[in-house]
Formats: structure tokens, sequence, C-alpha cells
């Protein structure tokens, strides 16, 4: 097994992967040694770095012998734009990072502005079920693997030139597929031990920064300073008895443990998050 | 411009048309769906609550459509594999043999099987697959779909830059919002709406208050005013803009709704975009909505909006941010 990094501060890479997750995590979990540093986001544009920002992880990446990697997210079109020119920036930095796409606009940004970046397929690209609530009807949370599903797609990703499956665990399984019987077969990663339950435009965070009447929906295009930065805000639901962050935009949940380990026969990659992020 | 109306059954077509509606999507499972593959919703509605009973009252729709055009959706986030053929066959049958015009696809997968199939060009792309932007438009035209359902959270600007030619174009216009970005919400209404029970944090604050307010404005205001229009979102005031980016269709929202509200909504729809044909400017025309509809003081605050940038000069701007050394970070407990 193989782990990326995405860690509160980058500047502190742990010896062992493993001690980037909480206590309770790491005895379950195979050895292994960190070979990717990730920044960036995966779910809110506004919290894409600047240049220097983003050369500075390529910088720490360098130094700790680590692919840096790029996370980006859904985006609008002023987002895609500033994807090209924070690309652009790091190449001419010297630097080679891989790109992890959760938009489509993104894949096609990179194969034509930077086509020799390696491609990763985010976890946004796997639509299927993650509702917390799920797991209450199966305490394993064991997803029956199909790998069957999602033959296309995969398919489609390899014919792009895509390098690799990223994705949480999902209640219905297969998504990172089988292999495929192909000779290029998509490197397939894991991302523990939160996962997304739901993320969106309509940041309650960001409109506090508005006064009353302000935020939301009349927010969605204007920048945001990422008040989210730092710890994320517990939440607590009475639906699950699963932990629950409020990270921005986004919600996250540790997963169950159980239902982690079935999916680690199938990955080659764990992505580690230090603390739930957008 | 089109106003895209909901169906249930075939009941439901001539009072829409009457009201204004220009197109219709309806939901329908494949038959023997339920027994084969449980609870796994075939179009995201139940098929009982939401869905058309079944293929004769479909022919029945498309008849009393009258040439205006029916699509069916099919447009679950994820399916099991064994689904995907299945699905391909039920989706062939549609629109070459019961007259359905389109279908409404949201997972990638079922995409290009439909694109394998040859039938890329009778697919509208749901607003689940969170298009938003010129190259993601680029990718999907790429594939050979034949129109883009924008998601609900796009502004004008974003619309206008994204809305590529080589495409038909659909923007939502009433009803039914969302907390989340629908493609991005990975959970269920199988088990109630996530977003219902969803807080900033775990110490209650006013920002909850104004979080719990922009809910239940996307909840269409938990309400129907005394003339029985729903107080939902709405994208009425942006008609003229939409019409001049090119939009094709507009949605009204709510397969499952009681057919007095479509009719009510399709109506005030069609008022609306008869002021916006006439030259009407923003103004005029939520001046013609309030006068229909009432309910003026969530129009005043474009409380609302599907588009509340047509409103940008209206709006609240951000608080002002301490000088050149950044931004200050407020604990959450001050932010209120």
């Amino acid at each position: 097994m193989e782990y990326g990094l995405r860690l509160t501060d980058p500047a502190v890479v742990p010896p062992d992967p493993r001690e980037a997750f909480p206590p309770q995590w790491r005895g379950m979990l195979p050895d292994g040694r960190a070979v990717a540093l990730y920044f960036g986001t995966e779910f809110c544009e506004d919290r894409l770095p600047d240049a220097d920002a983003a050369l500075r992880c390529c910088e720490l990446a360098r130094e700790h012998d680590l692919e840096p990697t790029l996370a980006t997210p859904l985006v609008s079109p002023q987002g895609l734009e500033r994807i090209d020119r924070l690309l652009a920036a790091i190449v001419e930095g010297g630097h080679h990072p891989a790109v992890v796409f959760n938009d489509w606009g993104v894949l096609e940004l990179v194969r034509a502005r930077q086509p020799t970046l390696p491609l990763r397929a985010g976890r946004l690209v796997n639509r299927s079920l993650r509702d917390p609530r799920g797991y209450r009807d199966a305490p394993s949370g064991a997803a029956t693997h199909d790998g069957a599903r999602y033959a296309r797609v995969r398919s489609l990703l390899r014919d792009l030139g895509v390098a690799a499956l990223e994705t949480d665990a999902d209640l219905e399984g297969g998504f990172l597929g089988d292999g495929d019987g192909d000779a290029r077969p998509l490197g397939r990663a894991l991302h523990l031990p939160f996962t997304y339950a739901a993320s969106g435009r309509g940041c309650p965070l960001k409109a506090a920064l508005y006064p009353e009447g302000g935020g939301f929906a009349k927010a969605f295009a204007d920048p945001c300073p990422a008040p989210c930065h730092g710890k994320p805000l517990p939440v607590h639901r009475p639906d699950t008895a699963l932990p629950h962050w409020r990270a921005g935009n986004t919600l996250f949940y540790e997963l169950p443990r159980d239902a982690a380990h079935s999916w680690l026969s199938r990955t080659d990659r764990i992505v580690v998050h230090e603390a739930p992020a957008p | 411009m089109k106003i895209l109306a909901p169906l249930r059954c075939s009941d439901e077509v001539l009072p829409l048309s009457d009201a204004g509606a220009g197109e219709f999507y309806c939901g329908i499972a494949p038959p023997g769906w339920d027994e084969e593959f449980g609870s796994a919703a075939v179009h995201r509605r139940s098929s009982r609550s939401a869905g058309v009973p079944d293929l004769a009252d479909l022919r029945r729709i498309v008849d009393r459509a009258g040439g205006r055009p029916v699509f069916a959706t099919l447009n679950a986030p994820s399916y099991p594999s064994a689904a995907i053929p299945r699905l391909v066959e039920f989706g062939r049958a549609l629109v070459e043999d019961e007259g359905v015009a389109a279908l409404i696809v949201a997972e990638l997968e079922l995409v290009l099987a439909f694109a394998e199939a040859g039938l890329a060009s009778r697919v509208h792309l749901s607003s689940l697959a969170t298009c938003r932007n010129p190259g993601a438009a680029a990718f999907f035209r790429g594939l050979g779909i034949a129109r883009v359902i924008l998601p609900r959270h796009v502004t004008l600007a974003e619309i206008e830059a994204t809305a590529i030619p080589g495409l038909e174009w659909e923007a939502f216009l009433m009803n039914d919002g969302c907390t989340f970005e629908e493609g991005t919400c990975s959970t269920t209404h199988a088990f109630t709406p996530y977003c219902i029970d969803d807080r900033v944090g775990e110490t209650q604050n006013r920002l909850d208050e104004r979080y719990a307010f922009w809910r239940w404005t996307l909840d269409n205001c938990g309400s129907q005013t005394s003339r029985g229009f729903t107080l939902g979102p709405c994208g009425l005031c942006a008609l003229p803009r939409l019409a001049a980016i090119g939009i094709a269709s507009l949605k009204v929202v709510g397969r499952e709704a009681p057919l007095a509200r479509k009719v009510a909504s399709v109506r005030l729809a069609a008022h609306a975009l008869e002021v916006a044909g006439g030259g009407g400017s923003r103004e005029a025309i939520r001046d013609a909505v309030v006068a229909l509809r009432g309910a003026p003081q969530l129009c005043e605050g474009a409380h609302l909006c599907y588009y509340p940038d047509v409103w940008a000069d209206r709006l609240p701007a951000q608080r002002a941010r301490p000088s050149a050394g950044g931004f200050r970070r407020i604990p959450i407990a001050d932010r209120s």
C-alpha cells in the first residue's frame, strides 16, 4: 500500500503516514510509505491556493521526495481560468504536479494546456451513495463489490490518459473496479477516514461575512476569504451516530472502520486526511 | 423559450398546456423494475408518488401533448451495473416506440451507454451532472448529447460563460430549491432530506437562524399564498437575461406536486414570460409576478431568487475586511 498525505500543515510530514490518522485507525491500516503530498481543495474553488502557496507545497513535496498533487474542485468559469493560471505558474516554477480533477472542465483544461501532468479522477467523479444514515441498517457497512459498475467511465478515463481513480468508500461498491483486465490499469485510491456527505455553494460560514439578508445564493459568485481555514466545526446530528464536521461548504463524517476495511483489498493508495477539509 | 412542466399522469397534460407549458417531463420505471432492483429509484423519486403509472398512460401523455415534446427522467445519480443494459433497452423503446422526445440522464455511465447505443442525441444531461463551466460543457458536447440542464446554483454570468454553442440549454425557473448542490449531495431523500437537520455547528447561534431561513425559502417557505401560488425559488425576473443567453427551456420543478401547484406555477411563469417578451424590465416582471402571486416582501429582499445576481446592484455586499494584513478570522460565536 502507498499513501498520499493531506495534512493540516504540509510542512509537518510524519515519518509513518499512519500517524496522520486518529489513533484508533492506525492498527487496521497496512504498512506503506507516503508517495504523494496533496494540497489544494476538492470542494470549494475559493480555497484554491495562490501561486506562492502552491509553489511552497511543491517545494515541500520535493524535499520529502513526494509527488506534489494538486486537488481541484468543481469550478465556475472563473474558477477554471484560475486553475489555468495556477497550473501555468506551478509548471513555470519547475514543478510537475499530479492534478486531481473533480470537474470535467478541469480534465479538458489540463489535457489541452498541461498535457504532461499526471491526471487523477477525484472522488466527486464517483456519484454513488455515501449517506451516513445508510450505515445504521448495515453495521458492517460492507458494500457489495460489483466491479462491473462504472466500467465505461473507467474505460473513458483510461482513453483520456487519466492515471488513477480516487474515491470515498460508498454504500454501493465497485467504483474502483478490478483492473478491468487492462494492460494499463487505473491506480485506485481511497480517501480516509473522512467521507464527504454533502457539499454546495450556499456556505453558512461565507454567509457570516454578510449582513442580515445577504450571503448564501446572493453570494455564490463573490470571492470568499475562506473563514473555514483552521479547525472544522463538529456537528451533532440526531439521525446518525457517526461523528460529523462542517468544513466550510462541505459536511464530512468519519467512516465506520469496518466499512473502510472492506475496501482496502481493492485499493493501491490511501489518501490520509488529517482533518476534514473542503 | 419554452416552459417545461412536470407531469405525473396524463390527466395533467391539458390543464398544464392550457396554463402555458410548452414541454413536459415525467418519470417512469421500466416494467418489473422493483422486482429486479428493489428500492433503487430509477428516476430519483418514488414511482408511486411521482412516477407515471405505466406505459399506457405515457402513451396518453404523448398523445395529449399534441406535439409538445415529452421527456422521461432516468436520472438517478448511480445505478447497479445490471440496470444499465436494462435502462438502455427501455430508453430506446421510449424514444423509438413511445414518442418520448428525449431522456434526462444524470449518471455518466448511463450517458456513455446511451452513446454506445447510438442514442446520445436523445439525451439531456441532468442538473445532477453539475455542468458549470464551458470546459465541462465542451466535454459533454463531445459525447454527442443534445441538451444540458444547468445546476440550480449558478449565476447568470456563469450561465453566459458556460452556454457554449452546439448544445441546447435548460435552466431552473421555479420551485423546490436545494441546500446543497444536487450533484454533490451524496445522500438520499429516502431517509428524509439530509439538509433538514443540518446545523452550522454544535452550538446554535444567530447564523443558524439565517441558515434556517435560507433553507425555508428553498423549501417553498413551507406554504403557498392565499391565491394558490407556491412561495418557492423563482427565476422569473431573470427571463430577459436568460433569453439573451439563448436558454431554450425553463424548468418548473415538482413532479410529485399536486396539479393545482403545477398549474399555478406554469401560469405565473407564462405571465412573466409574456411581460418579458413584450420588452418588460426586471422591475416590470417582478411587479407583474407580485400582482398575480402576492407576497411582495420575499421579492423585496431577493429571498426567493434562483438568480439573485439579476438584482446584483441591490444585494448586500460582503462586510468590509480589515485592511491589508489579510482577513481576520472571526470566532464562530461572534459571527452574527
